[in-house]
């Protein structure tokens, strides 16, 4: 074997932001962008700006704001007219989906909350729209709509697909940062416990892994950047020495590497597969099973805890009769 | 595994962490098995994780149910609080938890020397041990700030499970714990910025002869989308302290239930 020497690479000074930010090489940018220097002591780009608007960009803006000033006018609402507890109890504003599947019947009684969410499904895909426009001028291959579409797949699931599946809106989150929280509790007592889903717990795989995977990635890439190891499109086409660390450093660790390519497709998939394993997730609950413990149960996955019985566990919880339901969870209105 | 063609260059024997600390004595253990690096702390690990593993598959025939996902050794029960309890009432999980925690750092320390040996920074091992907090906290530390060694949980696949749900409904509803929501939103904007950085390099690489070109289509792609692009160097900052953020703020999560917080919900109306 030759005697192996390193290829050439010129030594950074320490992270210094890219030289080339103000770079156009398709000649499509318009505007002229701001520099904020402050993000210089933060070793990252100092241009900020210009954003593209273009005909998906503004339908897709349009929606979202209409949405927000439906929510804001929901709020108000709530809190009888009154902007300071608008402000106070910001948390605790929850617009709540309809019972059923129909139209509802009352803003209140879950039309602000299809207003709202109609509102900001056009937007998320109007976004898509503008994603595949702006990937198209920028001869992008299609990978970052596709990972949109799998975030607008498992928010489809979740307040579309499986309210469809079971028959009701009002198993889909309310509208609100309190509500939203609440959801995820109900949802899974409601479902019988979905940490023993195995698509959920494959979910948290992804999602943890995600964690793991850019702790590695990216401590990699700063641990070995005076090497030039961060011009990740250079290091594809031929490789210096800070990527032969990078690399290296993980055989010796754990036996197995990546490369400057293959390390983004592990971090696309993982990143992915959490949103595609919780729509999955989402999509099977109430289909597969009505109580995820005693699916794992009858599958092996969980030891039985205490003596529950078949019949008393796959019952699902019976809906609230009317007359005992607190008017919708509001809160009282200002000077009553 | 054959060795990768620039392998050689790099394989150099010295400048290991046990020279540095013993003082100029070779590491006996400065070679390399099949791609893995050896040394002083990697041979430090192997015996703690074959010393764990060997206790573990002990108490799991005791125990006596040895399915992959139902196998499980338990913590302490209640009584024995801080003391040591007997092997199949505890003691084999306070065995196998402290063999695991060892092996823990020295892989740590085995991250260290092979950095020193490729003259890198130490970022890796830095973030592995900010990892490990997250071990040290749920297993060794809230116990001893509780008081019991029960307040660990189990180790094995469903009923670590059952300890997560049951932990969450201990202190009311973890959801309302403001901890578990930072560390949430940091997990799910973390991989969102996975997902964005790793489409970016798919998406760009090996479309034009020159990287540079590549590199700024990136950039004004990011500055058209979402109007600032944080740069090659910087995504990888960003991607890293979003890491540690989501970290730290799952170690408050759990360090303060029960010790600080007994009931999240409660915690909101505190008067």
């Amino acid at each position: 074997m030759a005697t192996f020497i390193p290829a050439a690479h010129e030594p950074l000074e320490d992270a210094e932001p890219s030289h080339l930010d103000v770079a156009d090489p398709l000649g499509i940018r318009v505007g002229k962008a701001t520099r904020w220097e402050f993000l210089r002591n933060l070793k990252v780009d100092t241009q900020v700006g210009t954003i593209w608007l273009g005909t998906w960009g503004a339908a897709s803006t349009a929606f979202f704001l209409a949405g927000l000033l439906v929510f804001f006018l929901a709020g108000m609402d709530q809190t009888g007219g009154s902007l300071f507890l608008l402000i106070k109890y910001f948390g605790n504003i929850n617009l709540a989906p309809p019972d059923g599947l129909g139209l509802a019947r009352s803003l209140r009684g879950g039309g602000y909350w299809q207003i709202v969410l109609g509102f900001w499904a056009l937007s998320t895909i109007f976004w898509a729209g503008r994603c595949i426009e702006r990937l198209i001028r920028h001869k992008w291959r299609p990978f970052l709509v596709f990972a949109w579409l799998s975030a607008i797949f498992l928010t489809a699931c979740i307040w579309v697909f499986h309210p469809l599946l079971v028959g009701t809106w009002s198993d889909a989150p309310a509208l609100g940062l309190n509500s939203d929280l609440q959801w995820a509790q109900n949802f899974s007592v409601l479902w019988g416990n979905l940490y023993y889903n195995p698509w959920h717990q494959l979910a948290i795989f992804f999602l943890f892994g995600s964690a793991m995977l850019w702790g590695m990635h990216g401590a990699t890439i700063l641990a070995t950047s005076s090497e030039a190891s961060h011009h990740e499109d250079a290091e594809i086409k031929n490789m210096t020495s800070g990527s032969q660390k990078a690399i290296l450093f993980w055989r010796w660790t754990m036996g197995f590497n990546a490369f400057p390519k293959s390390i983004h497709d592990w971090l696309w998939w993982f990143a992915v597969g959490v949103v595609l394993a919780s729509g999955i997730g989402i999509l099977s609950t109430g289909v597969v099973t009505n109580n995820w413990y005693a699916w794992a149960v009858d599958h092996g996955t969980v030891a039985q805890y205490g003596p529950m019985t078949r019949s008393a566990i796959n019952q699902r919880p019976r809906p609230m009769p009317p007359e005992l339901l607190a008017p919708s969870g509001y809160m009282p209105a200002a000077g009553k | 595994m054959a060795a990768l063609d620039f392998e050689r260059y790099y394989r150099k024997p010295g400048n290991t962490l046990f020279q540095a600390i013993v003082g100029g004595a070779q590491d006996p253990f400065d070679f390399w098995a099949g791609p893995f690096y050896v040394g002083f702390f990697g041979f430090v690990a192997v015996v703690a994780i074959v010393l764990g593993v060997l206790v573990l598959f002990t108490a799991v025939g005791q125990y006596g149910d040895w399915d992959l996902l139902r196998a499980n050794i338990p913590p302490p029960d209640r009584i024995y609080g801080l003391g040591l309890a007997p092997f199949l009432k505890g003691g084999a999980w306070q065995i196998v938890v402290s063999c695991a925690t060892v092996s823990f750092f020295a892989w740590a320390l085995r991250e260290v020397d092979i950095c020193r040996k490729l003259e890198m920074g130490f970022h890796v091992p830095a973030m592995y041990m900010l990892a490990v907090s997250a071990w040290l906290i749920l297993q060794i530390l809230r116990p001893l700030a509780m008081g019991c060694w029960c307040e660990g949980f189990d180790l094995s696949f469903s009923s670590h499970l059952t300890w997560v749900s049951n932990t969450g409904f201990k202190y009311m509803n973890f959801y309302d714990n403001p901890f578990h929501a930072y560390a949430v939103l940091g997990f799910f904007l973390t991989a969102m910025v996975l997902a964005m950085h790793g489409s970016a390099i798919l998406g760009t690489h090996s479309t034009d002869p020159d990287p540079n070109v590549e590199m700024r289509r990136e950039d004004s792609f990011w500055r058209d989308y979402v109007g600032y692009s944080t740069g090659e160097y910087g995504i990888h900052r960003l991607g890293f302290y979003l890491v540690v953020y989501t970290l730290i703020m799952s170690d408050l999560c759990i360090f303060t239930s029960g010790t600080l917080v007994k009931d999240w919900v409660q915690f909101w109306h505190p008067f």
